[in-house]
């Protein structure tokens, strides 16, 4: 197993120097720079080639993209190695790690809502399918799958905030009220529910599939011969086989919910790394754009080690 | 080589009285699309997408034909309160736009950026999927890394990234960005069907006549290897049109007046307390075309896989 990880940790390099060479291109290649903001009459070009400086762009693409590369890829304990941020001069990395309990609180939220909700969904769906539940549900998770995020959450918005005035429109806190946890999980309710209502619709339907799968095997119906009551078979014996394709689903969602989540933390105004991202590009605001890619990137990487090794870690007729 | 004669060929037509009724004779023979049509039309939510899809298609067609410059027509004579009328079904906007009009312009859109969007995706994946899988090797090798970083990257993000910097509003930037990063899944899909078919023996007889590689890859194995490219592609028009629409509802895409689905939203946004229905039109639509497009995905999946044959 130890051999196994290392070996995937190792595959990963070349991928994660092909993440850093795209973003960094694409960033730099693209017509436009940080620059022109400060481009008025007023501004001598003294001052311009200053920042120029001051930013790094002078030097050709593979000199700042090796300075780029190198700094942030070898020095990870040190505050100033991601560069500091075109907008407020802050290291961007306080920035990114300011952001991230906000990300987490959200993610972690929804991913905790969507488990209680879609898998005994798709466990009632699986033991009575084909009937009217299991219609009435499918249809349903059909139409949650196919709710674009950010339509959802503006309904949510003008529903529950605007017309019934139940919670807030925007933001993590109240004014004044930083750190109270009541008044955090009031603000989480709308974006979790928004993030939690299209994971829900497409776990319910891997939870039935799974479910179902397992339901057809002769050692269920071994179970059910030797007289089990129906419970006993559905959770001790079906559930726990069913579960093990849900946890690689688990690894695979969480860097999806991370990077995802931008759209969700831009409509609710949630001030976590998604909507740093999006603030980021709007100004670009080159060093914290690309620390958010490559955090997006790592997350995807790991996350797809983590259901490989959570695969063999619950089901032990898998060895690596 | 001359047909040896008199020899009947098991299971061959022999020529008999018209009187007699030969019982193989009765069983219809059924080409492949017959039998994709038929398991198609079996799969009853597929084929209302399929209705749905056309409806959608022909209404974003015509409205913007018989509207003329409507869709982005101001007046001052015009307004939210209006109330609604065969000119106008939806009513007016803030800006005495006729919202019906306007909202067929951006399904105009949508389903134009989604179709040029698939069109890349379906391109770039079919060719490098099948030159990953039928050159092998270190070839393959390489392009499956490529494959590997680009579905690492944070696929939305990138889109934004890329269109930001491009110039935002710009529709050619949001289909080659949308396009570029989505190719992945095709590209995969391909490459298998190449694997499996560069063994089979169709392609080993073309190969033993002597047969180019172009000649083999484009005539014999592109057209058995399409499948799943066609379910992808009808799937990947779902994802492009809601990417396009989250693009534009983030001010990245397509800015008034140029009518798009996601920035109709945002206008909407602004008049959450006056007009909440407003929010209610894009969205529907946006939803109805995922709908049909990921149904008509589902539909197509099952009746193009020759391997769940019904029995005549």
């Amino acid at each position: 197993m130890a051999t196994y990880i290392v070996r995937r940790l190792l595959q990963a390099i070349p991928i994660v120097i092909g993440i850093s060479v795209i973003s960094f291109l694409i960033v730099h290649l693209t017509p436009g720079s940080p620059i022109d903001k400060f481009r008025t009459p007023r501004v001598s070009p003294e001052t311009i080639n200053n920042l120029i400086r001051l930013y790094g762009l002078d030097e050709s693409i593979p000199v700042q993209f090796g300075k780029w590369f190198s700094k942030f890829w070898l020095f990870p304990f040190d505050n100033t190695a991601w560069g500091y941020s075109f907008t407020d001069g802050l290291p961007v990395r306080d920035k990114i790690f300011a952001r991230i309990p906000s990300t987490l609180w959200l993610t972690g939220m929804s991913l905790l809502v969507t488990v209680i909700v879609a898998i005994p969904i798709g466990v009632l769906q699986a033991v009575r399918q084909y009937s009217w539940s299991d219609k009435i549900i499918t249809t349903f998770s059909t139409i949650g799958y196919a709710l674009p995020t950010f339509w959802l959450g503006l309904m949510l918005k003008q529903t529950f905030s605007v017309q019934l005035n139940l919670f807030p429109l925007f933001g993590q806190n109240s004014f004044g009220k930083q750190g109270d946890l009541l008044d955090l999980l009031w603000h989480l309710v709308l974006p979790v529910t928004t993030l939690a209502v299209i994971q829900v619709a497409g776990w319910s339907r891997y939870m039935r599939a799974s479910m179902l799968e397992v339901l057809r095997q002769d050692y269920i119906r071994t179970a059910r011969s030797k007289g089990l009551a129906d419970r006993q078979v559905i959770f001790k014996h079906a559930l726990r086989n069913a579960m093990i394709p849900i946890v690689t689903l688990l690894g695979l969602t969480v860097p999806a919910l991370l990077s995802g989540a931008a759209i969700t933390e831009t409509v609710f105004s949630w001030p976590g790394l998604g909507f740093l991202g999006v603030q980021a590009v709007t100004e670009r605001d080159y060093p914290v754009v690309l620390a958010t890619v490559m955090i997006g990137g790592v997350m995807v990487i790991l996350g797809n080690l983590l259901a490989d090794v959570a695969y063999a870690v619950v089901d032990p007729r898998i060895t690596y | 080589m001359a047909r040896s004669e008199g020899l009947p060929v098991p299971g061959a037509h022999v020529s008999r009285p018209a009187t007699e009724i030969d019982e193989v004779d009765l069983v219809p023979v059924r080409t492949y699309w017959q039998l994709v049509r038929r398991r198609f039309l079996q799969h009853r939510m597929a084929a209302i997408a399929l209705v749905l899809m056309v409806v959608l298609i022909v209404a974003s067609i015509a409205f913007p034909l018989i509207g003329g410059d409507a869709w982005f027509k101001t007046s001052l004579t015009h307004g939210p309160k209006d109330p609604s009328s065969l000119a106008a079904p939806l009513g007016y906007d803030n800006l005495g736009i006729n919202i019906f009009y306007r909202l067929m312009r951006g399904l105009q859109t949508s389903l134009t950026i989604g179709f040029f969007a698939v069109l890349i995706i379906a391109g770039l994946g079919t060719t490098v999927g099948s030159i990953a899988g039928y050159l092998g090797g270190w070839v393959d090798n390489v392009l499956m890394r490529v494959v590997d970083i680009v579905l690492s990257l944070p696929t939305f993000f990138l889109v934004l990234m890329f269109v930001a910097f491009m110039g935002s509003g710009n529709v050619f930037v949001i289909i080659f960005a949308i396009g570029l990063t989505g190719w992945t899944t095709a590209a995969r899909l391909v490459r298998a069907e190449f694997l499996r078919l560069r063994e089979s023996d169709f392609v080993q007889a073309a190969k033993a006549l002597g047969a180019s590689d172009r000649r083999i890859v484009i005539r014999h194995m592109i057209p058995s290897a399409l499948a799943p490219v066609v379910v992808a592609s009808t799937l990947g028009i779902a994802d492009s049109v809601v990417t396009e629409a989250a693009l534009s509802f983030l001010g990245f895409g397509l800015r008034p007046p140029e009518a798009s689905l996601g920035n109709m939203l945002t206008n909407a946004q602004d008049y959450f307390y006056r007009q909440p229905l407003w929010i209610w039109y894009p969205g529907i639509t946006l939803i109805l075309l995922v709908l049909a497009a990921s149904f008509l995905g589902d539909g197509l999946r099952d009746a193009l896989d020759p391997r769940q044959r019904i029995e005549a």
